[in-house]
């Protein structure tokens, strides 16, 4: 419409009755110099609102002004004067107030003569196209902003961390733009929703702080959500804080409850009668209106986002529901992926206990096949020296005995002694290997060290040592070999028995630590007493006697064998205290 | 005299026990195979068995019913190298257990305690 007149020599060419224009798509008309309509066709009739073109001669551009306020009024001298107006998808009502989106171009009409006559225009009624082009656009920013979040989300796995995401993105302005978000998942035991996670400002200046801060630093939104935890940090989103104390009973009505009930969002105002539960949550988060949509994975209600403009007011749309809608569909996928994943990492470490503790049985097995093999061998070495030893030591008791030894009778005591020595030692050896013959089972550690404090209390010779049992109150097993466990019990308090002196008192105590068992044997008495401990145990532990030694071995091995630890602590002040270390079973209840 | 018959396949153990046994005033009979003993217990009546376990041939064990079903009275000390055994049930047909050791004295004070026995009950049915 530039240059209207140039192609047209005289009114007739237009023939608006009859000929081209007259079912043209777009409207045409011309006026006079007052902005009358002189000429027009029938599109342009109906888009100002007329039956037919006729009804719409000697119409008014100025009463078109009017209802279009398209800023006509203002510059039709102008185009009296030469020049041009347009106007590109105006939005506007015609005279009977239909909604229209109309692209709008005025010239000046010439005559043959080339004066100015009046006003030619053209209208296209382009709300059609406007409609499709608002909606592609609406489309494509969704897209953008599903894509962005659906792209930060793959990043992460933390269920904090995803639902951070998603509710930056509900608030950020280059997301879906509400002020504030809150997260509330289901607790299906108690039948509640909880506050899990909540962003946004709670205040107009609180607010202006960090959108301001946000805006300078014009980033996209998926740059926003990379960074959403500096963000965070940065603006500080107070809405957050005690989010985590707050529940909703869902047993109660109130309108968090029936948007899970129904399944579907809703956009609640505070002006609309509700129930008392929901006046709280208003209350709560001193809003007048927000949104609500449920978070629902395959049928099942995972808990609801809501979402408010409190610091601009503006108002909530259907098109912003259901674009939260969909954030909350895809926290729903989130969310389940998370848990999936907290799962599989939770199975994972369980695997990786299980497969320590085979580890751990493995090489129990191996050892415990190992002290089988021991075990047999010794005891059918200790059998076959056994005969021998009682030979040598019998005739040498026997030529003593009969007084024919003469000289000899030292060396022959000797011999006497050492085989009675080695007896001894074999002994020990063929306890451990019969012992190893009882299969492991669990063992109830105070009854344990009760049964070998009572049998070393029938031997006469120790009876009346100071020896006093202290057994803990508490109830715990070990798993091993009984006779096994009891030989070494056996032998450590026949170890300390044997060095005490007669101003030396001992004590057992037995107490039960995270996942241990330990026993103690503690030198009480005088200082002079404990002192003198301290050099037993130095003897014990570094005894040169064949015995002793043995014993210890077989006991030290047995106790590592069942998973243990022992040796003699010094603390200051005190006397030594030698101590056994076990693995402890879970006690059930019924124990 | 009190007889003692020794069963052990051992020669050196059967040898010690002659010895000690006979000093000890005891008539001592010994031998190495636990069938043999059998006709010495219906041919020479021992007032005592010493039985070893573990034997060459067989077991000290089995042979104590053939034993006892010879002469259900006669005492047997069961003599052995192994403690394991005093758990076997089969041991409770001996009189009495005693584990070999070089200290000899505790099986001449049962040989002498279950032979004393012996002799009072023979003489009390008497």
């Amino acid at each position: 419409m530039s240059n209207l007149y140039t192609p047209v020599s005289s009114l007739d060419r237009f023939n608006f009755g009859n000929g081209s224009l007259h079912d043209s798509s777009f409207g045409i008309f011309v006026t006079d110099e007052s902005g009358l309509l002189q000429h027009l066709n029938e599109e342009a009739a109906r888009i100002l609102g007329f039956r037919n073109a006729n009804d719409a001669l000697e119409y008014s551009l100025h009463d078109f002004e009017m209802n279009t306020n398209c800023g006509l009024s203002d510059v039709f001298d102008n185009i009296l004067a030469g020049e041009n107006f347009k106007k590109t998808e105006h939005r506007c009502t015609n005279r009977l107030g239909h909604y229209a989106v109309l692209n709008i171009s005025l010239g000046p009409f010439r005559d043959d003569g080339g004066g100015i006559s009046g006003v030619m225009g053209t209208i296209w009624d382009v709300t059609e196209s406007y409609q499709r082009k608002v909606k592609l656009e609406e489309a494509d920013y969704v897209m953008s902003v599903i894509s962005q979040v659906s792209e930060a989300l793959a990043s992460a796995a933390e269920l904090n961390d995803v639902l951070r995401i998603i509710l930056t993105g509900v608030t950020a302005n280059q997301g879906l733009g509400f002020n504030r978000a809150f997260l509330l998942l289901i607790n299906e035991e108690e039948n509640m929703l909880e506050g899990k996670i909540a962003i946004g400002p709670n205040s107009s200046e609180e607010a202006h702080e960090i959108w301001s801060n946000l805006a300078g630093q014009h980033r996209t939104l998926l740059e926003l959500l990379d960074d959403y935890w500096e963000t965070e940090k940065n603006s500080g989103f107070p809405a957050s804080s005690g989010i985590e104390d707050w529940k909703i009973d869902l047993n109660k009505p109130n309108f968090f409850a029936a948007v899970l009930e129904s399944g579907s969002g809703i956009i609640v105002n505070d002006n609309v009668e509700t129930s008392s539960e929901s006046s709280k949550i208003f209350d709560h988060l001193q809003t007048e209106s927000m949104a609500i949509v449920p978070i629902i994975s395959k049928g099942r209600k995972l808990g609801i986002i809501a979402a408010d403009n409190k610091i601009t007011g503006k108002k909530i749309t259907n098109t912003r529901l259901d674009l939260l809608q969909i954030f909350a569909n895809n926290s729903a996928v989130a969310i389940e992926h998370s848990r999936l994943y907290d799962k599989v990492l939770e199975r994972a470490k369980e695997l990786e206990e299980i497969n320590c503790q085979l580890a751990n049985s493995q090489e129990q097995i191996i050892r415990a096949e190992k002290m089988s093999v021991i075990g047999e061998l010794t005891s059918s070495i200790a059998h076959e020296l056994r005969n021998p030893l009682m030979v040598i030591g019998g005739f040498a008791n026997l030529m003593i005995s009969s007084g024919d030894a003469g000289e000899n009778a030292e060396y022959l005591n000797i011999i006497l002694s050492e085989t009675q020595r080695s007896e001894s030692v074999l002994h020990q050896v063929l306890d451990f290997s019969r012992a190893s013959r009882t299969s492991s089972r669990e063992i109830k550690f105070n009854a344990l060290v009760k049964e070998a404090y009572d049998y070393f209390q029938t031997k006469t010779k120790f009876r009346q040592k100071g020896i006093y049992l202290n057994l803990s109150e508490e109830s715990a097993k070990v798993w091993g070999n009984p006779d096994q466990m009891l030989h070494v019990l056996l032998q450590f308090i026949h170890l300390t028995a044997e060095g005490m002196t007669d101003e030396c008192k001992a004590k057992i105590t037995t107490h039960f630590e995270c996942n241990k068992v330990r026993l103690t044997i503690e030198y009480t008495g005088s200082q002079q007493a404990r002192n003198n401990a301290k050099k037993i145990y130095d003897k014990i532990f570094g005894s040169s006697d064949g015995t002793q030694r043995m014993s210890l071995i077989v006991a030290g091995e047995t106790i590592k064998y069942h998973g243990g630890n022992y040796g003699v602590e010094n603390p200051t002040n005190q006397g030594p205290i030698l101590f056994i270390e076990l693995p402890a079973m879970k006690v059930s209840e019924d124990d | 005299m009190i007889r003692v018959l020794i069963i052990d396949d051992e020669a050196h153990v059967r040898r010690l026990y002659d010895d000690l046994l006979t000093r000890e005033g005891f008539e001592v009979i010994s031998m190495a195979c636990p069938h043999k003993a059998l006709d010495v217990i219906r041919n020479q009546t021992p007032d005592i068995i010493v039985l070893d376990i573990e034997l060459e041939g067989d077991s000290g064990l089995k042979m104590i019913e053939k034993y006892k079903a010879e002469n259900s009275d006669l005492p047997i000390i069961l003599n052995s190298a192994y403690s394991t055994y005093m758990s076997d049930f089969k041991t409770w047909m001996a009189e009495a257990y005693i584990v070999k050791s070089s200290d000899i004295q505790p099986l001449v004070d049962k040989i002498r305690e279950l032979t004393g026995q012996k002799r009072k009950y023979e003489q009390n049915r008497k």
